[in-house]
């Protein structure tokens, strides 16, 4: 697949009058795919909006380039980019009604009345604004407009879709119904698409693959499931999945034919040879020191488990338990979709599986291996 | 009045109106001493408002509110002897955020020392013990708020009133206090009301879930009844992610037996549920309780699946059944071969699926021994 977006070595670096400069963005690079769906994930203050406003428009970048469609965009304005937006600051035009907002994107289109009609109504349905198609923005509510204003996005014909954390302030109910929708939509109209997010749980949903920002840089970037799987270094393991890894500081030693994880102050994990593979024990080569880490749907509750631990609190969601055990003086979070009957202070057995391990090095925080393979 | 036999904390009919507009409409709720009770429910609904009145903020306009058998009516919040810790933190602006906490201590002239280890150990259950020494300006919102908490907490209140005290907490620690919270506060021994706006944080939290709704508790259960047993559509909407599917069906007896059409197939009802034969109703179904099936079967429905979103450790699949009415169902687990849009077919777990009165919202409680098909 050709790129249709692309960021080569972008910088922004504000300078805030009296203080001292602020470097947002550090050498961002990547590449979205024509028809792609690209989520930018962080925490506040990551630099992800930062890398959207220059994508839109909206900033100037400090250094490096944006091309959409093999042509530079960085020194373009907004409206001349071919990039149709959503964002919270880009209000509605409030003497227009709703309807009027969303077929004045559609005018320099110059399709016929029916057929800006017709789009209209077809996105409106979509996002579910039919009733309030002829108020006008400041009589509707802050979901509303965000849903006006994101019809009105989607309605154009774009080389690029911006969306800046397109359902924030939707209720949960409707969102849920929506991320399908629009990833529908997406999908079928191969729309190039760049949005931003502070909820994992929205990147999860629409994204073919995730961006996750930290400090201004680019930690990892891929499909949802090499996130979880293969996270490439320790923020992006915990900063994905919910409840978040469960990562322990451990030391390694070799005793015949078997690899011991020893967790300070905590138990010992060990796994023989044919568990733990010849890869992975080159991946750890000879450090003394290791990060563990295993996903709390993966560790496994029961009889037959090596360890057992006290549990600390056990909490039943409606459809998922989450267990909470005392491990080297931390918590470890076991998550089954079956309800766990387990009292509080009640000893359970646990395991952890070779297969589930993920190994950091714990200096530079980067992965060493996943499961049976290095990283 | 006479101290009587009752629950740490009994509000009988409480109103409660601003201007025109009535919040609280006959509220009653009783905790029982030592009892973490919940409070949850859409924004605006009068949550907090509810909390303010037992602190004796504001009066209510009509009933009672009883703290520890008396009645509290017309006592001012410092006689109530309730700790609280409220979303706009309201800390001393001059103050450490160690002071600020030993501030509801030193009013009551304890020792030094003792002081000083109380506030320690509040703050390592926090995790704000490395900013002690800071002013409130210098926390981050989360470590305000938890700096409130502890405040609250220091006295060993022998009630405390919380509003949603790990709102502006970020993710990853917010959901360690979840865990931790319910310890810490069986280990401080009070009787809580906790407000929040989480459904997961309200039923991991509560011992009870207290489900306000239009001015009323609607329902006040354990977690997993409120879950299971809603009393009625408006609560059990609450509750889930994502939340339950709601379709409108009309039941009908066939050979006796309760059924429905649902999406041009034929669905067999429990027989518990022949009562609601001949009446309009809303037919909730949990995302998990509907299971993609191969090929058809009976009482499975022809849908369309439309779109595939991952959700955490599951997946969301959104549906359409013949008509266009939509569906979501959720699947745990990972599949070896991602599931592709296209034709498929769902089933119904029969034991999570919910019937309602079309017109009250109330749920149909299947008949005991209603297996009257068998």
């Amino acid at each position: 697949m050709s790129a249709s977006l692309s960021l080569r070595a972008v910088d922004k670096v504000y300078h805030p009058r009296g203080r001292s400069s602020v470097h947002a963005v550090k050498a961002l690079s990547m590449e979205v795919d024509r028809g792609e769906i690209v989520a930018l994930l962080g925490s506040s203050g990551c630099g992800k909006t930062s890398t959207l406003r220059m994508v839109a428009g909206f900033e100037d970048v400090s250094a490096g380039e944006i091309s959409l469609a093999n042509r530079r965009i960085e020194r373009l304005a907004p409206a001349a980019r071919n990039v149709a937006m959503a964002f919270e600051g880009y209000s509605l035009y409030p003497p227009l009604t709703v309807r009027e907002n969303i077929a004045f994107a559609l005018k320099r289109g110059r399709l016929s009345a029916g057929e800006v009609s017709r789009r209209v109504q077809e996105v409106a349905a979509l996002v579910e604004i039919e009733p309030i198609l002829d108020r006008y923005p400041n009589s509707i509510s802050g979901g509303q407009q965000q849903r006006a204003s994101l019809a009105r996005a989607l309605v154009r014909d774009a080389a690029l879709y911006v969306l800046d954390e397109p359902m924030g302030q939707l209720e949960p109910q409707l969102r849920a119904v929506l991320r399908g929708r629009l990833k529908r939509l997406l999908k079928d109209r191969a729309m190039t698409s760049i949005f931003v997010t502070h909820d994992q749980t929205e990147a999860n949903a629409l994204a073919d693959r995730i961006a996750v920002m930290e400090g201004g840089m680019l930690q990892q970037f891929a499909p949802q499931h090499v996130l979880k799987e293969r996270p490439a270094n320790l923020y992006v393991a915990t900063f994905i999945g919910e409840p978040p890894m469960n990562v322990f500081d451990a030391s390694v030693v070799r005793d015949d034919g078997r690899t011991m994880f020893e967790l300070d102050n905590g138990p010992s994990f060990g796994f023989g040879d044919n568990e733990l593979g010849p890869e992975v024990r080159q991946a750890i080569g000879k450090r003394r020191r290791v990060v563990i880490g295993v996903r709390p749907h993966r560790v496994v509750l029961g009889n037959g488990s090596a360890e057992t631990a006290r549990v600390v609190s056990n909490q039943w969601l409606g459809d998922q338990s989450h267990v909470a055990m005392a491990v080297a003086g931390k918590l470890l979070v076991a998550v089954s979709h079956a309800r766990v009957r387990a009292a509080i202070g009640e000893s359970v057995p646990y395991g952890v599986r070779a297969q589930d391990l993920h190994i950091f090095d714990v200096d530079t925080t980067v992965a060493l291996a996943h499961g049976a393979r290095a990283a | 009045m006479a101290q009587i036999d009752m629950a740490q904390i009994e509000i009988r009919n409480l109103h409660k109106s601003f201007k025109d507009d009535a919040v609280l409409k006959g509220l009653s709720l009783s905790v029982d001493k030592g009892e973490i009770v919940t409070l949850f429910g859409p924004s605006g609904t009068g949550k907090t408002v509810l909390l303010r009145l037992l602190a004796g903020i504001h009066p209510q306009d009509a009933g009672t509110i009883f703290l520890r058998g008396r009645d509290a009516t017309g006592s001012p919040p410092d006689k109530r002897g309730i700790g609280m810790a409220f979303q706009n933190f309201a800390l001393f602006p001059h103050m450490t955020a160690r002071d600020n906490i030993a501030s509801a201590l030193t009013a009551r002239k304890t020792d030094a020392g003792e002081i000083a280890r109380k506030v320690e150990r509040v703050a390592q259950l926090l995790k704000i013990g490395h900013v002690l020494g800071h002013s409130p300006r210098e926390l981050s919102n989360g470590q305000k708020q938890r700096t409130a908490l502890a405040r609250a907490l220091v006295a060993d209140p022998d009630i405390l009133l919380l509003d949603d005290p790990l709102r502006n907490v970020d993710a990853k620690l917010r959901y360690e206090m979840r865990l931790e919270l319910p310890a810490l506060l069986k280990r401080v021994g009070s009787t809580v009301v906790y407000v929040t706006q989480d459904f997961k944080e309200a039923m991991a939290l509560g011992d009870r879930v207290a489900v306000l709704l239009d001015g009323r508790i609607a329902q006040c259960d354990t977690p997993a009844r409120i879950y299971a047993e809603p009393v009625n559509v408006g609560v059990a909407r609450l509750f889930g992610d994502p939340t339950l599917n709601l379709i409108e069906v009309a039941p009908q007896l066939v050979d006796g037996a309760p059924e429905i059409r649902l999406g041009g197939a034929a669905i067999r009802l429990p027989a518990s549920y022949a009562a609601a034969a001949g009446s309009p109703c809303l037919l909730g179904l949990r995302p998990e309780g509907l299971r993609l099936v191969d090929g058809p079967a009976p009482g499975a429905i022809a849908v369309d699946l439309v779109a595939v979103t991952p959700l955490n450790e599951k997946s969301v699949l959104l549906l359409t059944m013949q008509g266009g009415e939509e569906l979501l169902a959720s699947e745990a687990g990972d599949r070896d071969e991602p599931r592709r849009p296209g034709p498929a077919h769902v089933a119904i777990d029969p034991d999570t699926l919910l019937l309602f009165e079309r017109e009250s919202g109330r749920r149909f409680i299947p008949a005991e021994n209603g297996k009257g098909g068998s």
